[in-house]
Parts: C-alpha cells; structure tokens; sequence
C-alpha cells in the first residue's frame, strides 16, 4: 500500500510540475504584454492619390510642407452633414496659413455629394470619391464621420473618431500651423 | 520488441490523429471561399461583436471590397491579414494570435496531454523492474492506459471529423458587396435618403444587372421624385417581363408625372395582371379619383 502511494506519488509531480510551469510561462508573457495603446512615432499617412469630384486631380504626396485635414465623410450619414461647414469654414480660415482641407467620401455617388457641398457652403472644398471604400480601409477608418491630421512631413499627427469640433481643430492646427 | 514496436506506432497514430485534428478544427474554412474565411475571420471595427463577413456596415463592406481586390492580386490570406493588422491593429483578428493568457489555451492542453504521456510511459514501462507480486497489480493497470490512450485517439478522431460539420455556421456567411449594398440601400430608404439609396441600387446593379434590383432602383426613384429615371428604369423591366406587375405599377405611377395621359391605362393594366397585389387597392381608389374627378 505504502508502495503504491509512494509510485504515484512519484508520477503525479510531473504533469502537476509542467502544468505549474506552463501558468507561470503564460503569466510572465500576459505580464510583459505592452498595454493595449502604445502610441509610439507618428505613423506616415497612406498615400491619398486621384480623380476629384470636380475632375481635377489631388495627390497627397504632393503637398509635403503644407497640412492637410482629410475628413472621411458620406452624404447618407448625418453627423458629416452637420461637420461639414464647420470643416470648409476652417479651410478658408487657415488656408493662408498653409491648410489644405480635404474629403474622402466613403461608398457615395456624386449626385448626392454636390447638393451636400453647396449646402454645407463647402463647393470649393477638395473631394476624393472613394466609391467602393478601399482608400478609406487603406487609412484604417473605423466608421463615418473620421478625421485625420497630417503634418508638414506627412505623418499623421492627430486622428479623430467621429464629429470634430471647433477646440479640436484650434488646439492641434494652432500648434501645426504656427510653425511654417 | 515487438510489444515496443506496437507502442511507438500506436503512439505515431495518436500524434498524427492529433495533429490532423489540430489542423483540420483550425483551418475550418480551408474549402471555402478564401475571400469569405478571411473576411470571418476579421472584426469588423464599426460594430460589436459582428465579423466583417456578417456586418451591414459600409467599412465592412469596404474591407470585403478590399480583401476580394488583394485576393485577386493573389496576396495570401496571411499576408491580407497582415495588412489588415497593419491598419487595425491586432484586435481586428477574430482570433487574435496566442499571446498572453490566450497562450494558456494551447500550452495548458499541450502540457497535460505530455505530462500524461510521461506518467504513462513510466507505468508500462516500470514492469519489468519489478517483482512478480506487485507486478499483478501493476499489469492490472495497463489496460487503464491503454483505454485512456484508445479514448483520446477516438476524441481527436470524432473532433477532426466532426469538425467540418461543425464548421459551417460559421464560415457561410458570403462576402458578397452586391448583397451589402442592396442592404445599405434598404437602410438609406428606411432613412428616406431615396437619393443615396438610388445610388446604392445602381452600385448594386452594375454588380448583378437582375429586375428585382432594377425595380427597386425605380421605387426609390420614384421616391426621390425623379419620375423619368423611374420611368426609364421601370420600361427597361418591362422589356424583359412585359407583364411584371410591380414594373407596370411603377411605370404608372411614373408617368402620372411624365405623361400623365398614359398613367391610368399602364395602372389598369397593373390592376388586370395583378388584382390581389397590396397596392390595388390604392391604386383603385387612385383611379376612381382621377375619373370623377374628370366627370365632376
């Protein structure tokens, strides 16, 4: 009896021990896990390149030394609708300053875009169709509206989630645009 | 020599049983569209708990765009989610990669299945060593062994089996952007944005040129108040199916705005073809309206 006890007791440790081992193993690297943001550098802007609304042509990469504000919007989606003004109005605002502001329009069609400019007092804003969504997947854009702020280097400074603000355009272009 | 011999290659069936296994539960998608399995096996980023497969949103149906684009291009699935990572971050994985305590659930497995293998090991092989009495007891053990080892071989064997009958449910869902955009379309009609939802209906008809899409395109015209679209768009349904009640309907109701001389005939012609069709009714009283008041 005693015997047996002392066989099992000798076979038991192993799995027990690898077990205990494999815990601490997964514990340490959930441990060393980095927190789930970790800014790091500003990550370079993909690139933004094409026909616009109005025929013209636009290239992000073409406009190194300037900053550009690039607003994803639709005209199905109401908070763009309500943003827009806001947007066209702060391009004309500092465009003298070196801002460029630009929309991206997600999955739309240009008889419902023009309508939405000349209300929204933006027709000379610089429109970018992006018809079938690739371009706005390519920027990592989560949902409509979305707005990203690219810096004189085109790296992507700023990025906001949903309706942009006034403060949130003063506070990261004032810094931006102070220095040439 | 003979028994060791049975052991090891029992022992190779139940490692290669368990890796086939392994493998086939997954890769469960690997007969499937690959465009579809990569697109299930994304989340999308605009709603909670929808894979980029199922959701209705416009960036998921974006990221489907995306995947059957890079697909094309012949970038594979690994390097698609590495892209989609690359912009998304990790969280966009449906099955983010076993770091953390997620690593448990492979290592814990792993490491018991091993640490059982050992103890087993050591019980069959301790007999020889021993004496004839305690022997008994011991040899009274082997069969436990090997019932547990038959027991394990016979799970991994029902689960790689079982496992593409399982699988389907979640891999079915298509990723079709014809489909999400007759989705989208249905929502902006929903939200009375018949302009944008007529877009959609277009986007959608290049992808599959089909008369129910085409008469839902003249609906939503004929709601955004662009009676000739309407029109153009219900005649080209009738070119193909000259008695299609619901084309005859619209192209009625159409031409009460474009040629209003030839809208009660096209009406009562819907009305013949179609006399239990909902609209009826309406379209009845519609036409009993316009005829007293033309006698009145």
């Amino acid at each position: 009896m005693n015997r047996r006890t002392s066989r099992w007791g000798r076979i038991r440790p192993v799995p027990a021990t690898a077990l205990l081992v494999a815990v601490a193993a997964a514990a340490l690297v959930a441990a060393r896990l980095p927190g789930p943001t970790d800014p790091g550098p500003a990550p370079a802007a993909p690139a933004l390149a094409g026909a616009t609304l109005d025929g013209g042509r636009f290239d992000l990469a073409a406009l190194r030394g300037q900053v550009v504000l690039v607003n994803v919007f639709a005209s199905w989606c109401g908070p763009c609708r309500d943003e827009l003004p806001l947007l066209a109005e702060t391009g004309r605002q500092w465009s003298s300053r070196g801002l460029r502001v630009v929309g991206l329009n997600l999955r739309d069609g240009p008889d419902a875009v023009r309508p939405l400019l000349a209300q929204s007092r933006a027709a000379e804003l610089t429109v970018v169709p992006d018809p079938d969504g690739a371009r706005s997947v390519e920027w990592g854009v989560r949902g409509v509206p979305e707005t990203f702020l690219v810096d004189r280097d085109g790296r992507i400074v700023a990025h906001r989630p949903g309706v942009v603000t006034r403060q949130w355009l003063d506070e990261h272009l004032s810094a931006l645009l102070a220095a040439p | 020599m003979i028994r060791r011999l049975a052991v090891g290659l029992a022992a190779v069936a139940l490692v290669a049983a368990a890796a086939v296994g392994l493998i086939r539960s997954a890769t469960p998608a690997g007969r499937v569209d690959p465009g579809a399995a990569i697109a299930a096996g994304l989340r999308c980023p605009a709603c909670q708990g929808e894979s980029v497969a199922d959701s209705r949103s416009p960036i998921a149906a974006s990221m489907r765009q995306v995947i059957a684009d890079q697909s094309a291009q012949g970038r594979s699935p690994a390097e698609i989610r590495r892209w989609f990572v690359a912009r998304y971050g990790e969280e966009v994985l449906a099955e983010p990669p076993a770091r953390g305590p997620g690593l448990l659930l492979w290592l814990v497995p792993a490491v018991a299945l091993l640490g059982t293998g050992i103890a087993a090991a050591r019980t069959l092989r301790a007999r020889p060593r021993a004496g004839p009495a305690p022997g008994r007891r011991r040899r009274s053990r082997r069969p436990v062994w090997w019932l547990t080892a038959g027991g394990l071989v016979a799970l991994v064997a029902t689960v790689a089996v079982a496992a593409d009958r399982l699988a389907p449910p979640v891999v079915t869902p298509r990723a079709d952007p014809t489909a999400v955009a007759l989705r989208l379309a249905q929502d902006l009609e929903g939200q009375q944005r018949y302009d944008a939802a007529a877009q959609m209906y277009r986007e959608a008809l290049r992808e599959r040129p089909d008369d129910a899409v085409r008469l839902r395109l003249a609906f939503a015209l004929l709601r955004a108040a662009d009676a000739a679209g309407a029109e153009r768009t219900a005649r080209d349904v009738l070119d193909h199916a000259p008695r299609s009640p619901d084309g005859l309907l619209v192209l009625g109701l159409a031409q009460r705005t474009t040629h209003p001389g030839e809208a009660p005939a096209t009406l009562r012609r819907f009305l013949a073809v179609a006399p239990t069709h909902p609209a009826a009714a309406e379209i009845r009283r519609l036409l009993d309206g316009g005829a007293k008041a033309r006698t009145g």
